[in-house]
C-alpha cells in the first residue's frame, strides 16, 4: 500500500517541534511510534502534508522513580520498554501490563505510552480501504453525513480503544503537555473529548512529553482486563481497568476508581463507584456498580469479534473480576464479604 | 523530496536516497534486494516483515526508512555467518517447521529477540514471543519445537 506524499522534519527540541506543529496547524501530525498512524496513512485515513518526528527530542524515553512523588514516564518511553523496566514491574505492575495487551511483540516494541494514549478512535466502516470507503460513502469521521456503524445518528461513534488509558485514568496519572508558550499539565482523563470524530483535546502545536503517576497508596490494588479474539495482534472488545485503595484499620473502602475502554468514544469513567467510599464491599453492592457500569457502556461494531450486545453484556463480568482482583491484591485475600 | 540516508543493515552501511513515504520494507526489498523480509499484510498486523532494529522486533511495513538514519537493522539475509546457517535456521530445517516459508523470517527474528533477552524461554514464553508472527501452514507446534530445541541446546551449553 502506497503511503500518501509527505514532507518530514525531525526537530531537536521540544519547543522546535511545537512551533513547527503550529505553524502548519491541520496539515502536520507528530510521529511518535507510528504503529496507529502508519496504517491511517496507508489507508489515507490521513494525509499529512508534513509529518513531524519527536524522536530527534532528547529526554523524552526516560522512566523516573520520584520515589513517594510517583513516576514520571516520558510520552517516546515504548510499551516494550514500559514493561521491561523494573520499578515499573515491581511498583506498577498493572501498567507492565495494560502494557503487554497491546497487538503484538513487534508493536509494544515500536509503540510508545504517548502514542497509545493519542490512538485514534477506530470503526469497521472507517478503518477500511479508500475502495470500501468510497462504496460507502463518507462517514462523519471522513467529514460526510452519515454514520453506517449506528445508522440514523447525529454524530461519529468511533469507540476509543486504547488500553492504557483505562489503566492510567484509574491510577490518576497526569500528562505534561508542551506547546510553543510552554507547559501544562492535566488529568489524563481531560485528553479525551468524547467525540468519535475528534477524539481528543489537543489542540495544534500541542505534543503530550510525559506521563505523571502518583505513588501507589498503601493497601491498594489493581488490575487491567482486556477481553479479545486472540491472545495477540487485536484491539480490546472490552477493558475494564480497577484500583482500590482500603482503609488502613478495617475492611472498608477508601477509594476506588473503575475506567472502561472499547466501550465509549472516549474512556469511560464509572462514577458510581464513589458511591463505595467508606463501604465495606458486599456482593450486593458489587453488583449495583457492575449494573451501572453496564448501563453506561454502549459497545458498537468498531473492530472484529464478538457481538456489541454480547460485550455490553460482558461488562458486568468483567467490572466484578477486575474489583475482586483489585481488592484481593489491596488486602492480601479475598475481599468481598 | 528525496533525502541522502546511512543505513546499517548486517553489519554493511549502505548510503541511499529515499523519499520520506518510502517504509524500510520497501527500501529492503525494492531498492536493496533484500527479498527475505517479506510484505504480507503490509498493514502491520502480519510479522512477515519482521526485522531487528537496534535489538527491538519491529514491523518494516510500518517504519518509514528515512527513521533509520544510522540505526542497526538486522535482516534474515544476515544471520547466516560464512556460509553456516543460524542454529534458529537449521532448527527450522531440522524440525521442519517451514511449509510455505513466507513466515519463516519473521518469526525466525522474533525468535532470536526472545533467545537473546530469555534464553531459555518455557513453552509459554515461547508462543508470545511470536505471537507477532502469524503462519497459515504449519500451526505453530513445529515453530515452537523449533525455537524450544535451541532453547534447550543453551540449557545444555
Amino acid at each position: 500500500m502506497k503511503l500518501p506524499k509527505f514532507d518530514y522534519a525531525k526537530p531537536n527540541s521540544i519547543s522546535e517541534c511545537c512551533k513547527l506543529l503550529e505553524e502548519h496547524g491541520a496539515m502536520a501530525l507528530p510521529i511518535a511510534g507510528g504503529t496507529d498512524l502508519m496504517m491511517a496513512m496507508k489507508n489515507w485515513l490521513k494525509t499529512p502534508k508534513i509529518l513531524v518526528d519527536l524522536c530527534g527530542i532528547p529526554n523524552l524515553n526516560q522512566i523516573t522513580d520520584l520515589e513517594n512523588d510517583g513516576l514520571r514516564i516520558g510520552a517516546m518511553v515504548t510499551l516494550r520498554h514500559l514493561a521491561q523496566n523494573p520499578v515499573v514491574r515491581e511498583k506498577y505492575p498493572v501498567l507492565a501490563n495494560a502494557a503487554l495487551a497491546v497487538g503484538s511483540t513487534q508493536v509494544q516494541a515500536m509503540g510508545t505510552i504517548g502514542g497509545n494514549l493519542c490512538q485514534d478512535n477506530c470503526c469497521l466502516y472507517y478503518n477500511r480501504s479508500p475502495m470500501f470507503r468510497q462504496a460507502m460513502g463518507p462517514c462523519y469521521k471522513l467529514d460526510g453525513d452519515r454514520c453506517h456503524a449506528v445508522k440514523g445518528s447525529k454524530h461519529c461513534w468511533a469507540t476509543y480503544s486504547g488500553d492504557l488509558a483505562p489503566v492510567l485514568l484509574a491510577l490518576k496519572a497526569s500528562v505534561r503537555i508542551s506547546d510553543p508558550q510552554g507547559e501544562t499539565s492535566i488529568p489524563a482523563e481531560q485528553l479525551y473529548s468524547g467525540d468519535g470524530k475528534q477524539p481528543h483535546t489537543l489542540q495544534f502545536g500541542r505534543v503530550i512529553t510525559e506521563i505523571q503517576v502518583p505513588a501507589p497508596p498503601v493497601n491498594c490494588g489493581n488490575a487491567y482486563l482486556k477481553m479479545r479474539v486472540r491472545k495477540t495482534i487485536d484491539y480490546p472488545l472490552l477493558g475494564v481497568a480497577a484500583n482500590v485503595v482500603m482503609e488502613n484499620d478495617d475492611m472498608a473502602i477508601h477509594d476506588i476508581v473503575l475506567a472502561l475502554t472499547a466501550v465509549e468514544k472516549a474512556p469511560l469513567m464509572i462514577k458510581a463507584a464513589d458511591e463505595l467510599k467508606g463501604q465495606i464491599l458486599t456482593d450486593e453492592l458489587l453488583d449495583g456498580l457492575a449494573e451501572a457500569a453496564y448501563k453506561q457502556a454502549r459497545p458498537i461494531s468498531n473492530t472484529y469479534g464478538y457481538t456489541p450486545n454480547y460485550r455490553k453484556n460482558m461488562v458486568r463480568t468483567y467490572v466484578k473480576s477486575a474489583v475482586r482482583q483489585s481488592l484481593e491484591r489491596a488486602t492480601g485475600q479475598g475481599g468481598v464479604t | 523530496m528525496k533525502t541522502t540516508i546511512t543505513l546499517k543493515i548486517n553489519g554493511e552501511t549502505y548510503e541511499l536516497s529515499v523519499e520520506p513515504n518510502q517504509t524500510l520494507l520497501d527500501v529492503l526489498r525494492e531498492d536493496l534486494a533484500l527479498t527475505g523480509s517479506k510484505k504480507g499484510c503490509d498493514l502491520g498486523a502480519c510479522g512477515a516483515c519482521t526485522v531487528i532494529i537496534e535489538e527491538e522486533p519491529t514491523l518494516s511495513c510500518m517504519t518509514l526508512a528515512i527513521r533509520c538514519q544510522n540505526k542497526e537493522i538486522t535482516t534474515i539475509e544476515g544471520l547466516s555467518q560464512n556460509g553456516e546457517l543460524h542454529r534458529l535456521q537449521q532448527s527450522a530445517i531440522d524440525h521442519n517447521a517451514v511449509q510455505c516459508g513466507f513466515c519463516t523470517p519473521g518469526w525466525i527474528l522474533s525468535a532470536k529477540v526472545l533467545l537473546e533477552n530469555n534464553p531459555r524461554p518455557s513453552r509459554e514464553e515461547v508462543r508470545r514471543g511470536i505471537s507477532g508472527n502469524i503462519c497459515r501452514c504449519t500451526g505453530y507446534k513445529k515453530i515452537e519445537e523449533a525455537i524450544l530445541a535451541v532453547a534447550n541446546q543453551n540449557i545444555s551449553s
